[in-house]
Parts: C-alpha cells; sequence; structure tokens
C-alpha cells in the first residue's frame, strides 16, 4: 500500500512466494544442465555457453507460460488467488531469466563479429521472405523488449502515475511477447531439435496456456456479471434476497464500470468494484470490521466511503443506493472517490444472513 | 549492416532522451505530482529503466498531472472486456504457428549415409 514508496514491498507471504519461485528456478536448471544435459542438445555436440543459453531460454518460457496460466486459473476458480498475489516478482524474475539467456546467446553466437555484437544480431540473418531459415531472433528481440518494459515498469509507482487502465493496457503485452516467443521458439529451437521431450513440453505449455484464456473467456461470458438495464439515474441491480451477509453483488453499469453492493451488518453500502491499485475486483473479496479486503493484493476500503484506513491514502468511488420493496437500486452516477453515503438499512426479510 | 547501425543508433537515442528526461523528472517533475514520492529517494532508481523506454508516455502523464487533467473515472474502469480478444488471439496464433514450425522443420535423408569430407591439405597430398 502507499503512504512513502519504497523500492521493494516485503511481507512474510512474498518472502515465501519468492523463495519457492527462486528454488524451482535453480532446480529447473541444475536439473536442465547436470541431470539431463541432452534435452535440448542436438545429435552435434554443443558447448557450455550455448547449453547454458537453452536452459535459460527455455527456463523463460515455462516461467512465462505458467505466469499467463495464472490469471485465468485464478477467473475460474478463487483457490488459484493466492498465486496472483506475487505475480510481479514471479514477472521481473521471468525478465532477469530472458536477459540471462540473450546474454549467453549475443555473447557466443555474435562476439566474434568485427562490428558491434548487438548490430550483428541484427544483420547476421536476413531471411525474412521465408519462413524455413527465417530470423527467429527478431520474436526474441521483441518478447524480451516487452518483458523488460513490463518488469521496469511493475513498480507501484507506475500503477498509480499512468492510472491502473493505462498500466493495464501496456501490460497486455504480456500476450503478444508471448506469442512472440512461441514463435521465437517453434521457428528457432524447435527446427533444429532431435529429441523431442521439450518439443512435447513445449506445444503442451503453449496450448495449455491458449486453452485457459478460452475458458476463462467463456466462463466470463456465461457467469460475469450483469450489464444493468440502462434507463435513468437510479439502476436496478439486484434483489434484496441475493444480498449475504459480509459479502458483495457486482453489477456492471456500463461496459468498463462496476459497482459492488455490500451488506455489512444489516446495511447495504455501495462503491466501485474496481480497486484504487490494479482494479482488482473489490466485490470479490470480504468485509472484515467494515473493510473490504481486495482479493488481489489485499488492498482494504471502508465500504462507507471508500477510503483505505489510515495512514494509507488510496480512494475508490462511491454510489448512492435506495431499496424499494424487494429491489435494490444504484444512482448510475459515481461519487468522487472518498465520499462518504449513509448506509441504507435493510429490513427486508429473506436476505441470507 | 548499414540499417542494423541506424536501428541500433535510433536506440542509443531514444535511450539518451529518455536519460535527460529522467533526470528532471525524478529529481523535479515527481516530487510535484506525486504525495507519496515526497521524502521517498531510493525507489526513483527503480524508475530509471522504464522512463528510457517509454519517455514519451512520461511526458505526456507529467502534463496530465501537472495541469490538473486527471480525471478519477479514468481511473476506475478497467479494460477487463479484453480478455475476450485476447483469449481468441492465442487460440489462433500459437496453434498456427506450432503448425507452421513443425510443418517447415527439415530432417535429414533416411537413406543418405553422411560422408565425412577431406580436408584441403588431404586432397592436396
Amino acid at each position: 500500500m502507499s503512504v512513502k514508496y519504497i523500492p521493494v514491498q516485503w511481507n512474510n507471504n512474498k518472502w515465501k512466494y519468492n523463495a519457492v519461485m527462486l528454488a524451482s528456478v535453480f532446480a529447473y536448471l541444475w536439473i536442465f544442465i547436470f541431470v539431463t544435459p541432452d534435452l535440448m542438445s542436438n545429435e552435434g555436440r554443443i558447448n557450455g555457453q550455448v547449453h547454458n543459453a537453452r536452459a535459460f531460454g527455455s527456463c523463460a518460457f515455462l516461467m512465462l507460460s505458467v505466469i499467463l496460466c495464472i490469471g485465468p486459473l485464478a477467473r475460474l476458480d478463487n483457490r488459484f488467488l493466492p498465486l496472483l498475489y506475487n505475480r510481479r516478482h514471479f514477472g521481473v524474475m521471468t525478465a532477469f531469466v530472458a536477459i540471462t539467456h540473450a546474454g549467453y546467446i549475443i555473447n557466443w553466437y555474435f562476439a566474434f563479429s568485427p562490428s558491434s555484437k548487438y548490430e550483428a544480431l541484427l544483420f547476421s540473418n536476413t531471411s525474412y521472405g521465408q519462413l524455413s531459415g527465417f530470423p527467429f531472433e527478431v520474436f526474441g528481440i521483441f518478447a524480451l523488449f516487452c518483458l523488460v518494459i513490463l518488469a521496469a515498469t511493475s513498480h507501484d509507482f507506475w500503477m498509480k502515475f499512468l492510472t491502473p487502465r493505462i498500466w493495464k493496457r501496456i501490460h497486455y503485452l504480456i500476450y503478444a511477447a508471448y506469442i512472440s516467443v512461441v514463435a521465437h521458439v517453434g521457428l528457432g529451437i524447435l527446427q533444429d531439435q532431435q529429441n523431442h521431450t521439450f518439443t512435447v513440453i513445449f506445444i503442451l505449455a503453449s496450448i495449455v496456456v491458449a486453452t485457459l484464456h478460452v475458458m476463462a473467456a467463456l466462463h466470463e461470458k456465461k457467469h460475469g456479471d450483469p450489464l444493468v438495464a440502462a434507463s435513468g439515474d437510479w439502476v436496478k441491480v439486484c434483489e434484496t434476497t441475493d444480498m449475504q451477509e459480509g459479502y458483495a453483488k457486482i453489477a456492471q453499469l456500463t461496459a468498463k464500470e462496476r459497482v459492488a453492493i455490500f451488506l455489512h451488518e444489516g446495511k447495504l453500502s455501495a462503491i466501485s468494484n474496481a480497486c484504487a491499485h490494479q482494479n482488482g475486483p473489490l466485490g470479490e473479496g470480504k468485509i472484515i470490521r467494515c473493510l473490504v479486503t481486495c482479493p488481489w493484493h489485499g488492498f482494504q476500503y471502508d465500504v462507507t466511503n471508500g477510503s483505505s484506513p489510515a495512514p494509507f491514502t488510496e480512494k475508490v468511488p462511491t454510489y448512492n443506493l435506495k431499496v424499494e420493496g424487494n429491489t435494490i437500486l444504484v444512482d448510475r452516477h459515481a461519487n468522487e472517490p472518498g465520499t462518504y453515503v449513509e448506509p441504507v438499512p435493510l429490513n427486508i426479510k429473506g436476505a441470507a444472513a | 549492416m548499414d540499417q542494423a547501425q541506424a536501428i541500433f543508433f535510433a536506440f542509443q537515442i531514444w535511450c539518451s532522451i529518455g536519460a535527460f528526461i529522467a533526470l528532471f523528472f525524478l529529481t523535479i517533475g515527481i516530487d510535484r505530482i506525486d504525495e507519496d514520492a515526497q521524502g521517498a529517494y531510493v525507489f526513483r532508481l527503480l524508475l530509471i529503466p522504464a522512463i528510457l523506454l517509454i519517455w514519451p508516455l512520461v511526458l505526456w502523464r507529467w502534463f496530465i498531472l501537472e495541469t490538473k487533467r486527471d480525471a478519477w473515472p479514468n481511473r476506475h474502469s478497467p479494460p477487463r472486456h479484453a480478455h475476450f480478444w485476447v483469449a481468441i488471439a492465442l487460440a489462433f496464433f500459437i496453434p498456427v504457428i506450432i503448425l507452421v514450425s513443425l510443418s517447415v522443420r527439415q530432417t535429414w535423408p533416411v537413406d543418405f549415409e553422411p560422408q565425412k569430407l577431406s580436408l584441403l591439405e588431404e586432397r592436396k597430398s
């Protein structure tokens, strides 16, 4: 959370998350380099530099695949949400593994050119007119740039400075990077692969990533937050019997705007569903002591005024609401972030306790 | 090679402009537009790589925040609908790339015995 920026925010859960990540990366590299050295070797012998490059390259690909599985898995099943919690550290570590891969490649294949090794990387193969022998390096360069941009903009400052919407749009580069990495591997090492263990791993991982995204998109279409009818200022969002103490009902006011209506101690309050941090779904969090906790990164807000508890400064918009009969209505015009709205008592029988 | 040199040179120029902007933004601008940055200095070093790469965006946001043109509703409207198009793109491109990659793979002819070529010196002698 905010107050004063520090380089990296740590807590016990992040230490554990990172320790598991780091141990997994070292275990993978150790197995790849020392236990199964033939996994990605060609029939011909390769030297240590190239072998290390392939170890780090395949590790980066698998890390990227795992990262891309976390989002759709969390949308399909809440039990995967803890994996989402520290995904940014995972991404930054992936960028460093990918940079190490690029370093091994550049310092071996292009280091002995009379010109700069970075220029040699660009002009050594320019057969862009053919698929076989296509300069697959260009896909790797593009993906690496994307990963570096994502890692470099991962600090919380960037989310606040750019706004979560722009930040998210930039971070959609991860998908272009992944497609590019698939092309980099497919038109690169896959063309020369004799041991097909990695070929199978590569195809399976990329197909799993694509399939999970399709499943999550279909799930969102089928079970997503309902779009309320747009007529007048007050819009019907749900019935009183839909409410459950301590939890929220989410409704979509426009294509981008969602409201979360909470029932807390028998009273209704409405705030924006988008957390001020990364626009996580606040309505999927539970209220504890009048504070709802964002399920993505643990930011908390008072549901009556949309403000984080002191000394934190995050605020989300609030909404006026009223109850007519068994129907809960929300004023579609949001109040400025941090505006207090008197909770509306829910005196209707039938609301789940 | 000339094109490679030009691309690399353009990249260096791009990053140099970014470094110049980073100098002013991290020493003057950031304190004016973000209260949470006031009195916090170490984290600013972590911002340098991003400013080198996306400095036009930094300049634009700096201008928006300095001139108080930032509209708060924009901070609470995530582009969630884009997930659908991402799924379509992944489902299309990944299988196509894999199929193309496997189809252009070249294998050694099974009925061809490899032969060791003689060295030039051996042939001369």
